[in-house]
């Protein structure tokens, strides 16, 4: 009975449908890259940011180092945005 | 230009009687970086102590802890100071002796009396606060307290009371409180005080004055009023000794600091019963100077001697030698940190790439326009050194934007009336958006390329730096490996391009295979990342697991598009929610709201692109940064390099 009613299903979908669909699809995975990486680089940078600041505070001299070190995992939304891009264009 | 100020290790060593006049000529030079000399420190120092501030440090610090006191007093600062000339020493140090003692003790005076005048209007304030309640009463206020039969109330109310007993009482009713004195005899005061308890009176004191309150507080505000008069007759007085000795007291306070720091360099010297020796750095460009400049003020009682590089276990201090262009963007790298001594100093390179990355990203004529003015505006505002070097830094990021503004074609997200000449990042935003989109392909290439020439460059460096800085087998192996770490990356790039024909990339898929199905470029590559892993592994081994970097750090170089785009995708969003849906439907028929629409949408527009114009400083300004700080310089620069302060200080009031 299922694989009738999906019988039918694709039957009725035409070419431009398949497409739209597939597109949508894609914006759908570019937009998953770029937002879970991005909370991912979120939760890295959140214990570190805090850290950096305190250590900032103590010390005005470390704000070079603490801040590459902040901005470190920054390459994880990176590459989801690279990975975004290509599957968009 | 890529190294640091060259300096030489000097060491002066003479007889105390020579310490005043030496320390005097240093200072007066403000080319001696001091080594403070730290007891028990060094074999050859043995026997020697760190030495005694000169006789008249005492009475000079004293001195100018006073003119400190009436300089905050006065709230002088330096930079508003009038431009006037500069006082000569010799006058200025006769005019500290002479006639700053005087002056200081009428501005102490006067200020002694001004505080005396101001608690005494606060006083007279108090009293006039304690008197106002009872200022409609007409009664002498002797006559409401002192009573052994009577008790007498007086305060607030906040509902109307009324009593069966004999009492007397006044009502004076304002529109916000009701005030009462009411008076009974002692054996009715309990009842009195039940009633008031319920009507929520609030006692108010009487106060110690004798006379109505209406007539007393006349009398302080005739007080007060003398008081202030005056009060405003000192500040005038004051006011006129700020203006007359604004510029002698910031005279005097530089020179007394002068003296005081002076008096106390022996601190930081090493000195025996009869000697002293000192050591320090001076810009070897300007030793024969200073060497000269000693020798004349002694009379060449002195011992100067250059010390050889390798007799000093100190590294030298840093003090930048680039070129005007270069200058502002020290302050990037003062951020990170100064580049040691014997280290290249990429300031030069960075404000060239920082500029150019700055302006990939916000390529945009409008943002850049924006950003320009507000640089150069700013300049006539921002006090201090740091800040005007941070406005020259934006000032030529700003016209980096312009520049790839007009490559990309791009106006506050519109497209100029040409096609963008380097890669179109127009994005199909809007209800009649077409065309080609964004380039992102070749705008991710340039990107790589970038990355890749970037930290080639830096490998390279490092290459120079180990060369420099190390010694003995680990140089060879250190610089090794560096190469190592190019050739791995150049490998990689080799394989791809066997593998997969890519646009602004050499295609080597068309080349013969030669075994297993590899062809020449592959198997070149494939022989440079091995030898570079050996030459790596020979450094340190540990440095396999850094392998991946290679990766992730040119990918990272994706974000000059990346954030590029994002600021453009909200430059046209802006545009097409405030032109596209706000304002042009109500201009096909516009009507008197419709107006009002109008006037909101170019209030959305305008805001939005403000948004973005400080969204696109950021994203802009920390992202290039960022790429300089922890993708090129991990690779070649370590930094910690000590400031150059020489003893002395840029003389602003005087002159010798």
């Amino acid at each position: 009975m299922a694989d009738a009613a999906t019988a039918v299903a694709a039957t009725e979908m035409t070419v431009e449908m398949i497409k739209a669909s597939q597109l949508g699809m894609k914006a759908l995975g570019a937009g998953l890259a770029v937002g879970l990486t991005g909370i991912a680089t979120g939760i890295a940078e959140m214990a570190i940011g805090s850290a950096a600041v305190g250590a900032t505070a103590e010390n005005k001299d470390v704000f070079g180092l603490v801040l590459l070190l902040t901005v470190i995992p920054e390459t994880i939304v990176i590459f989801g945005l690279v990975v975004s891009l290509l599957l968009l264009f | 230009m890529f190294t640091p100020e060259g300096m030489t290790r000097v060491l002066i060593a003479a007889t105390k009687s020579q310490m005043e006049p030496v320390i005097r000529e240093m200072y007066r030079q403000h080319l001696f970086h001091i080594e403070e000399f730290v007891e028990k420190d060094k074999k050859e120092y043995e026997g020697y102590r760190i030495g005694t501030p000169l006789p008249a440090a005492n009475e000079t610090s004293r001195q100018l802890l006073r003119l400190r006191g009436i300089n905050n007093a006065f709230m002088i600062r330096e930079d508003e100071a009038d431009s006037g000339g500069k006082q000569k020493h010799g006058h200025l140090k006769e005019l500290v002796e002479r006639e700053l003692p005087s002056i200081e003790q009428e501005v102490e005076d006067l200020l002694s009396r001004r505080a005396k005048l101001d608690s005494q209007i606060k006083e007279y304030e108090q009293k006039i606060d304690a008197l106002k309640p009872f200022s409609s009463v007409p009664i002498d206020l002797e006559l409401l307290r002192g009573f052994q039969m009577f008790s007498v109330f007086c305060g607030y109310i906040s509902r109307n009371i009324s009593l069966d007993i004999p009492h007397e009482i006044i009502v004076s009713e304002s529109k916000k409180d009701r005030f009462i004195v009411l008076v009974v005899s002692n054996q009715d005061r309990s009842i009195a005080e039940q009633a008031l308890q319920n009507a929520q009176f609030q006692a108010v004191p009487v106060p110690e004055e004798t006379g109505t309150a209406a007539s007393r507080i006349g009398y302080y505000e005739g007080q007060v009023l003398a008081v202030k008069g005056e009060l405003e007759e000192i500040n005038r007085r004051l006011d006129e000794i700020k203006k007359r000795h604004k510029d002698f007291f910031l005279a005097c306070n530089e020179l007394l600091t002068a003296d005081v720091e002076m008096a106390e360099a022996p601190l930081r010297f090493a000195t025996t019963g009869e000697s002293f020796i000192v050591e320090g750095w001076v810009p070897t460009e300007r030793l024969e100077t200073f060497r000269q400049g000693i020798h004349y003020a002694t009379g060449g009682k002195v011992y100067v001697y250059e010390l050889d590089q390798s007799e000093v276990e100190d590294v030298a201090p840093t003090e930048y030698h680039n070129i005007s262009f270069a200058r502002p963007t020290e302050m990037l790298m003062d951020v990170y940190s100064r580049p040691r001594y014997t280290e290249i100093d990429p300031t030069l390179l960075i404000s060239i790439i920082f500029p150019i990355f700055f302006g990939i990203i916000l390529g945009d004529v409008g943002y850049g326009a924006i950003l320009l003015v507000l640089s150069l505006g700013l300049q006539r505002f921002l006090k201090g050194d740091e800040g005007q070097k941070l406005l020259k830094v934006l000032r030529n990021a700003s016209i980096s934007s312009i520049i790839f503004g007009i490559l990309f074609s791009e106006f506050f997200g519109f497209s100029l009336p040409w096609k963008p000449i380097l890669f179109s990042r127009h994005l199909n935003i809007g209800g009649h958006a077409g065309g080609h989109g964004p380039d992102v392909t070749s705008l991710m290439i340039m990107a790589i390329w970038i990355g890749v020439l970037q930290i080639t460059l830096g490998r390279v460096l490092g290459m120079v730096n180990h060369a420099r800085q190390d010694h003995g087998s680990h140089r060879i192996k250190a610089v090794m490996a560096n190469l190592g770490w190019i050739m791995v990356l150049w490998g990689i790039l080799a394989m791809l391009w066997a593998a997969f024909p890519m646009p602004f990339m050499p295609d080597l898929t068309g080349l013969p295979p030669v075994v297993m199905g590899l062809n020449m470029g592959s198997i070149l590559g494939l022989v440079l990342i091995l030898l570079g892993v050996v030459f790596i592994v020979r450094d340190s081994a540990l440095e396999i697991v850094e392998l991946p970097t290679i990766l992730s750090h040119v990918l990272s170089y994706a974000r000059l598009v990346g954030v590029g785009l994002s600021s453009v995708a909200i430059a046209m969003v802006v545009n097409f929610i405030a032109i596209g849906l706000i304002i042009e439907p109500q201009l096909e028929s516009l009507t008197a709201f419709g107006v009002i629409i109008v006037i909101m949408g170019a209030l959305v527009f305008v805001i939005g692109h403000l948004l973005n114009t400080i969204l696109g400083m950021l994203g802009g300004g920390l992202q290039s940064l960022r790429l300089q700080y922890v993708e090129f310089f991990t690779k070649f620069y370590k930094g910690g390099g000590k400031k150059y302060t020489p003893f002395g200080m840029k003389k602003r009031f005087m002159e010798d």
